[in-house]
């Protein structure tokens, strides 16, 4: 039967990709996660990444494990554009090939929905690892359905990056408020300088816009389920996102997450709201002509001090071959004792109290300070945990972009992305 | 029902083939065991093609319309169920397909409108043999051996509002900037010229290709009745390519209906949806919602599409023969 089933996963999959793209799967569910330890330690394990600094700092990390244990651990990475459709697949068709993944927290619902992962809340009480070296929030930044399916690969909230020279000419300081942004903004824009920089392009652009929503006291949907996006407080969010275009940068419409940083590192922008994630690339002189001049602070607040939380999660599938081993893995490379380590491989840091307060690690990297994420006051967003976060994501997208070319009003264009959004949800699990 | 008769065969009246003639084996019956042994012939010589393609092309299409009335998705855990045509109503009925297919139709028109006029250009120039069309012939074909998604980053980086060389170039002629990829009219001009610069060496190879494949008789014949470059150009030799024209153009609308890499880096579709094709629109199906059944819904009705170009395709093959 699971011979047919694999036959028509991989007949469906060249039909689709035939014509444009394609996938298929199994149904069978399998969300056990249960600990089925191995007879005979394992003389290697799979680990599925998708590329990325955290991904390069555990390949790094890799030889010192076998060293210590005499695991060998290979790695096979998928860009990020099909890796969640591949390891999902591969997981809901059994083939056990991997023993520990990496994915965007964005998927964890679907991959924890689906039953590709297993529990990781015995493991995780291991001293080794040491559960309370992370904030409440953080503690929480892998769980779906009150389990715990990813470990934190790494912290990235949003902050707000600042060109300390272009400040200091316009006599400015760092703004703490949202209202203090835009009147940075508007005070440093001017012939070759522009005042600000967030996402406003298509597959992305929603991530800027949720921050503010948050910020403005709204929400983006209720507990029902029922979207909220035109509320009050979000036409009022929406408004100020749109009012911040004209002093980005042209062709901020069209810019990715990527786009937003290599343009603030390479043009005159006096400030950007960014994941903190990018720190890595943007302190580096070597990459950055904009490394001695940048400094970091708090995103502003608005009416709640909210801050969009991002970043990687890692798991272990429920079909792995090995998952005591790679536990081990994941204990020995985002456990308490190498999480520093892990941020000198070129890793985004890994919220750690112990990481994020350390003199010397706060000395070298100072953006560390605003990745506790435990400031009195803070309330953490991460991002919609929803199954259908992708289809969520891109109507939000592709609703606001009409909203910022002017095709429709922010209220009409809101309003119609709230009757999209009830369509989608309407499709999300309960319970 | 007769076989057809085969070339050479003589027509013979009915009741003289029923007969035979002269002692020899009924007419009928030899043509007969001669179109058998041609169809034996064929069938093994095409066998390992079926073989192949049966497999990879054949099964995997039935597979995905069986697929696009189920409702399939890698998240759900629950058994997958048949539910008709669902995903049609849902997914290919309704105002996003339709966008998509226009933004579809419109890269096309336009594509078709600016490539074969400046392939064909092309194919004319370099069909003179002046000095130099070697060289330019090997350049001129460079940009289709490059792939698609190195053609659209490096096109990306280009279109790039601040920091891109096109605009730099708008300035310094003291042309208007444009916002290229955020803005839809210039970034559906932007797909369709990064599509062009890969596409139109590909016209002009194969109508280059057909024009030296033409017979030189009628052309010197115009000549000596005291047509001009123009007249025997629009009335000898366009008329004698207009097989390979049409073929070309039938080429072209596949690619078309399957353009989706140079808008994926280029533009995701954006603004919004302006410059989403029922391609992206598919990707975004099945590999970011992860909705296989609904993807494999649109994938079919996509196939569908392209059939009456097939269809055109074979006859203007026939015509050609």
């Amino acid at each position: 039967m699971r011979r047919t089933r694999s036959f028509v996963v991989v007949a469906g999959l060249m039909a689709i990709g035939m014509v444009a793209a394609g996938c298929s799967s199994s149904t069978s569910n399998d969300a056990s996660g249960s600990k089925s330890a191995s007879a005979n330690k394992p003389s290697e394990i799979n680990v599925f990444t998708i590329p990325s600094p955290s991904a390069d700092a555990l390949k790094k990390m890799a030889p010192l494990f076998t060293a210590k244990t005499g695991i060998k651990v290979n790695f096979s990475s998928t860009e990020y554009g099909t890796a969640h459709q591949k390891a999902l697949l591969s997981i809901k068709s059994k083939q056990g090939a991997f023993d520990v993944v990496q994915f965007d927290n964005t998927f964890l619902p679907a991959f924890a929905y689906a039953g590709a992962l297993a529990p990781l809340d015995d493991y995780q009480k291991s001293d080794a690892y040491d559960l309370n070296d992370f904030s409440p929030a953080l503690q929480k930044y892998g769980t779906y359905g009150g389990k715990t399916y990813g470990l934190v690969l790494s912290t990235e909230p949003f902050i707000t990056w600042y060109r300390k020279s272009i400040l200091a000419k316009a006599n400015l300081k760092a703004p703490t408020t949202w209202d203090e942004y835009q009147a940075v903004a508007k005070a440093t824009n001017s012939g070759n300088t522009h005042g600000q920089i967030i996402g406003y392009g298509t597959g992305g652009g929603d991530w800027w816009w949720m921050q503010l929503v948050w910020s403005w006291g709204g929400q983006l949907y209720d507990k029902d389920f029922k979207p909220l996006v035109n509320s009050p407080e979000a036409v009022a969010a929406t408004q100020y996102y749109k009012d911040l275009l004209p002093l980005a940068p042209s062709g901020a419409l069209s810019f990715t997450g990527d786009d937003v940083t290599i343009q603030y590192a390479s043009t005159q922008i006096a400030q950007m709201i960014q994941y903190s994630g990018y720190a890595s690339g943007v302190f580096d002189p070597a990459k950055s002509p904009v490394a001695g001049d940048t400094a970091v602070a708090a995103v502003p607040a608005g009416k709640v001090n909210a801050v969009e939380l991002a970043g990687w999660n890692i798991g272990i599938p429920s079909d792995a071959p090995n998952p005591d081993a790679g536990w081990q893995f994941l204990e020995f490379a985002l456990g308490k004792e190498n999480a520093k380590k892990m941020l000198e491989f070129g890793a985004a840091a890994i919220g750690r109290k112990s990481v994020t307060t350390d003199p010397a690690m706060l000395a070298k990297y100072p953006y560390l300070s605003l990745l506790g994420l435990d400031t009195p006051g803070l309330v953490v967003y991460p991002y919609p945990q929803l199954v259908t976060w992708p289809e969520f994501d891109k109507a939000c997208s592709d609703g606001l972009a009409d909203i910022l070319t002017g095709k429709v009003s922010v209220q009409d264009g809101l309003n119609a992305l709230n009757d999209k959004l009830t369509l989608i949800l309407a499709k999300e699990p309960k319970g | 029902m007769n076989p057809p008769a085969a070339p050479g065969d003589v027509a013979l009246e009915p009741r003289e083939a029923s007969l035979g003639l002269g002692g020899l084996p009924p007419m009928k019956a030899r043509t007969s065991s001669i179109t058998r042994r041609a169809k034996r012939t064929a069938i093994f010589g095409t066998l390992p093609t079926w073989l192949i393609l049966i497999p990879i092309g054949a099964v995997p299409l039935v597979v995905g319309l069986w697929l696009s009335v189920r409702d399939e998705n890698l998240v759900s855990p629950l058994p997958a169920t048949y539910v008709g045509l669902e995903n049609y109503r849902t997914d290919v009925f309704n105002a996003t397909f339709g966008k998509a297919l226009i933004v579809t139709l419109v890269i096309m028109a336009i594509g078709l409108l600016v490539q074969v006029p400046l392939g064909l250009f092309l194919a004319v120039l370099l069909n003179r043999a002046v000095r130099g069309t070697q060289l330019f012939r090997s350049a001129l074909i460079t940009p289709m051996l490059l792939t698609p998604v190195a053609v659209a980053l490096m096109f990306r980086f280009m279109f790039n509002s601040e920091l891109g060389v096109i605009n730099w170039a708008l300035s310094s002629l003291h042309l208007p900037r444009l916002d290229w990829l955020g803005e839809s009219g210039p970034a559906l001009l932007a797909v369709v010229i990064v599509d062009s610069w890969q596409a139109v060496p590909f016209i002009m190879l194969l109508l280059l290709a057909g024009l030296t494949a033409l017979p030189q008789g009628p052309k010197e014949a115009a000549s000596v009745d005291g047509a001009s470059a123009w007249q025997s150009f629009r009335y000898v030799t366009l008329p004698m390519l207009t097989p390979v024209l049409l073929v070309t153009i039938m080429i072209r609308l596949i690619d078309g209906f399957k353009l989706f890499d140079i808008i994926f880096i280029l533009t995701r579709g954006g603004p919004g949806t302006d410059t989403q094709t029922v391609s992206m629109l598919d990707y975004n199906t099945a590999f970011t919602f992860l909705a296989t059944s609904r993807a494999a819904a649109i994938g079919t009705v996509l196939a569908i599409l392209t059939l009456p170009v097939y269809f055109v395709w074979i006859r203007v093959t026939r015509i050609e023969q």
